[in-house]
């Protein structure tokens, strides 16, 4: 007799919440929400490079070979708008994927402005190492040349 | 009788998923964009030496090989010396298919004890082979082609327990085989009447 009140209790429960949720306006969005924030600044900043070359095919080669070096394959390059996009898998885990970006855009005189764009599973990738390590091996595909 | 039946079949259900968990590590993405040890061998691999001032040259070339081949080209940028290239195929393997059968023989065991642990692991379907090739000035009057082959492969559908697995999972996966790459290279130097160098 009396586990049936506690069961109708648990039942009407959910009806409760639900009718609570209700009540509840919708979230306002935030005035802010287009402006750049400080943490935009900041990946904007470990993505982006300047390098002192004044040929612009000739950085988005080197862009290419540094990909290609590093197991991507280069899906789309279009060479107007200085735009390389590439893919691999994560391997030995091959349901891993990871998306890079790089547009090469001339800065001032004999300067090249390069910036990587990396995504793994669909979420940008925040770590300012994964962005150095990338520009260490565009560095040696761009002055060493042929390692 | 009944209920142990079961319990035996979630078991190996859940064993079987270990097992196929414990193959793959997690990834940690600062690793990603680091030269691994074996980049400089496939890049030896990928690519070859041709003693030749013209690129606009090699790069029709390797197009007119890759249709040979039976590929269709899907990108080209002359600029950049690019060319992308796919064909489809199907991804029937005799050996998964029996893999298919016998592990399905097995699990059907269980229905015996009344549990329901069928398994059908999906196999492979249909592939796309896909080539990315770009040319690149190794010296004033040399260029240097490197190919990469791999490709897209979709899996049929397949059944756990309880649990229809639906069709159409996809991977990705690089070619490694060198005679692929070794034929490609020397009908490339055949049509351009050059000798394709090891770099």
């Amino acid at each position: 007799m009396s586990t049936e009140p506690r069961l109708l209790r648990s039942r009407m429960l959910p009806f409760v919440l639900l009718l609570l949720t209700g009540c509840v306006s919708p979230p306002e969005p935030p005035e802010n929400l287009l402006a750049p924030s400080e943490e935009q600044m900041r990946l904007r900043n470990m993505q982006t490079r300047t390098f002192d070359v004044s040929d612009r095919d000739q950085a988005i080669r080197a862009v290419i070979a540094a990909l290609q070096d590093l197991g991507f394959i280069i899906e789309r390059a279009n060479e107007p708008l200085g735009l390389v996009t590439a893919a691999r898998f994560a391997e030995p885990r091959w349901v891993d994927v990871v998306g890079v970006t790089v547009t090469v855009r001339p800065q001032g005189a004999g300067q090249m402005m390069i910036r990587a764009n990396a995504i793994f599973n669909n979420e940008p990738i925040t770590d300012a190492q994964v962005y150095q390590n990338f520009f260490a091996t565009l560095e040696r595909s761009l002055f060493v040349g042929r390692n | 009788m009944k209920r142990q039946g079961r319990r035996v079949g979630a078991v190996a259900v859940s064993s079987i998923g270990l097992l196929l968990a414990a193959c793959s590590t997690p990834t940690n993405p600062a690793q990603l964009f680091q030269l691994s040890s074996d980049s400089a061998a496939r890049r030896a691999s990928e690519t070859r030496r041709f003693e030749t001032p013209d690129e606009a040259e090699l790069l029709s070339a390797s197009a007119a090989v890759l249709q040979d081949l039976g590929f269709q080209v899907t990108e080209s940028v002359r600029e950049l010396g690019f060319l992308r290239a796919a064909k489809e195929r199907s991804a029937r393997e005799r050996g998964q298919e029996i893999w298919r059968s016998v592990i399905f023989t097995i699990s059907t065991l269980g229905l015996v004890t009344g549990s329901n642990t069928l398994i059908l692991v999906p196999v492979d379907l249909h592939q796309q082979i896909n080539a990315s090739l770009v040319t690149r000035r190794a010296d004033t009057d040399a260029y240097e082609v490197r190919i990469l082959f791999y490709r897209v492969v979709w899996q049929t559908d397949g059944i756990s327990g309880d649990q229809a697995i639906p069709p159409g999972q996809q991977r990705l996966e690089r070619i490694q085989d060198p005679v692929l790459y070794q034929q490609f290279f020397a009908r490339l130097s055949k049509a351009v009447f050059l000798e394709a160098h090891k770099i």
